[in-house]
């Protein structure tokens, strides 16, 4: 109605021949209160509608004198604004009053020809009478249709604004700062990643070569550990028995033995449960035979991991070791197996003076 | 009332739905609000006064939008978007203001 008020607003000037100053609105607040002035003053517009509405603004002018006569005692910048509504409001009346005739199902003109009937129905008691009870006329829907639309912009423009409230009221040279602030910082935290990822390859490799050399470490402790006896051994190889009914088998007799089944590849020997290795002896004592220390007894059972095909004819070629204990009496026996286990230990000997040098 | 009961629906819906606004849009949107506000005070003040014409405020309403977001178009258009924007809700909030304190007068009789 804001527009409607600046084309009724702008009627009356020519009418009245004031400027629409503040100063030029002083003297229409002042013409209410002498019932002379405006009398004249507001019948020309009314007089073309006719007798009928006539009595709408004459009555509404006390009413807006009254209010102006309060505003005047208001500061001069409020009333200067209800002095104009006066002007607006009486002149309003006028061309409502005017409509009535033209649309009579119009809700709201008809709303103000009540309030032309009734002298004394204030601003208030529209209010009231506007709020209830609710009429559904064509006028209030649109209206109604009107709020709604702007209740949802409005709704939409307040949520808009708080969703990122930190950035949107700042100056164009503060979001330029962030902005460069947040550009430096990207590029520190890229290059942190970078160097993190760099430090995380490289430990991956090292422990990698780590893994690695810790598992050559442990095959080569195995195969240390089959030389030295420490660890149990199973594979291929024979079963060497040698019979003594005689008591003709002598210690160097089993120690040819071993040396044959080295020489054909023997990787792990034991007798009667007690592991060959390199420093192995056998001795006589007593017409016994002791291997390391440990009195072994016929028959002498040599369990042995190698090649059965090289094993077995490194002991039965002619002149061998079972040619030659046959010759003394004894009896000797090869079975090739496909499983053999050695199983006999040596406990694990720290050496007294020879260090690895390889450290 | 039913007009009343409109604004609240308005309000409750845009709260409720978030609805997504164009981009193109976007800009005028204020603006639009202000100027609608601005009609709608308007409106208000002329009910109090008795001369409440529904026609005048749907066209009033209608074209203050219309011309707010006309103006700040042009605005970006010639580069003063933001100081225009500015013009242009100092006007409204001055017409607001004036039409608040008449209704104030009318409501509160002060």
């Amino acid at each position: 109605m804001s527009d409607n008020d600046k084309t009724l607003r702008e009627t009356p000037d020519p009418q009245d021949g004031t400027p629409r100053t503040t100063g030029g609105r002083t003297p229409e607040v002042a013409p209410p209160r002498r019932p002379e002035a405006p009398l004249p003053e507001r019948s020309v517009p009314t007089a073309p509608v006719g007798p009928g509405p006539l009595p709408a603004p004459v009555r509404a002018a006390p009413e807006e004198a009254g209010k102006a006569g309060a505003a005047s005692a208001a500061p001069t910048t409020d009333g200067a604004a209800p002095a104009g509504a006066g002007a607006d409001g009486s002149d309003g009346a006028n061309r409502s009053a005017a409509r009535t005739p033209d649309s009579p199902a119009d809700e709201e003109a008809g709303e103000a020809t009540p309030a032309g009937d009734g002298p004394h129905l204030t601003g208030r008691q529209r209010l009231a009478a506007g709020l209830w009870p609710p009429r559904f006329s064509r006028a209030q829907l649109i209206v109604a249709l009107l709020l709604f639309v702007l209740g949802l912009g409005l709704a939409i423009q307040v949520q808009s604004t708080s969703d990122n409230s930190a950035l949107r009221g700042a100056r164009q040279e503060d979001l330029v700062r962030i902005l460069d602030e947040l550009d430096d910082r990207t590029k520190r935290l890229e290059d942190e990643k970078q160097r993190l990822e760099d430090q995380r390859t490289e430990l991956e490799t090292s422990s990698d070569q780590a893994e690695e050399a810790r598992k050559q470490t442990q095959e080569k402790e195995r195969q240390l550990g089959i030389l030295a006896g420490t660890v149990a051994a199973q594979g291929p190889g024979i079963t060497l028995t040698i019979g003594d009914g005689a008591g003709a088998v002598e210690s160097d007799m089993l120690l040819d033995a071993i040396q044959e089944l080295r020489a054909a590849g023997a990787e792990a020997i034991q007798v009667n449960g007690v592991r060959v290795v390199a420093d192995s002896y056998f001795s006589d004592v007593g017409g016994a035979i002791e291997v390391d220390g440990k009195k072994i007894d016929a028959p002498y059972r040599f369990k042995v991991i190698g090649k059965p095909q090289d094993l077995e004819p490194a002991l039965n070629i002619p002149g061998g070791v079972v040619q030659t204990l046959e010759k003394e009496q004894a009896t000797a026996t090869v079975a090739r197996s496909e499983k053999i286990v050695v199983d006999a230990l040596r406990p694990v000997e720290r050496p007294d003076y020879a260090r690895s040098s390889s450290q | 009332m039913i007009a009343v009961l409109g604004l609240v629906l308005g309000v409750v819906a845009g709260l409720l739905l978030r609805p997504e606004v164009p981009a193109v849009v976007e800009p005028y949107l204020p603006i639009a609000v202000v100027a609608a506000l601005d009609a709608v005070f308007g409106g208000l003040r002329a009910m109090l006064d008795g001369i409440f014409v529904d026609k005048v405020f749907v066209v009033s309403f209608l074209s203050n939008v219309v011309v707010a977001a006309l103006i700040v178009f042009l605005g970006d258009k010639l580069g003063v978007g933001a100081q225009l924007s500015t013009g242009v809700v100092v006007v409204l909030g001055i017409r607001i203001f004036s039409n608040a304190a008449a209704i104030r007068r009318h409501v509160f009789r002060a």
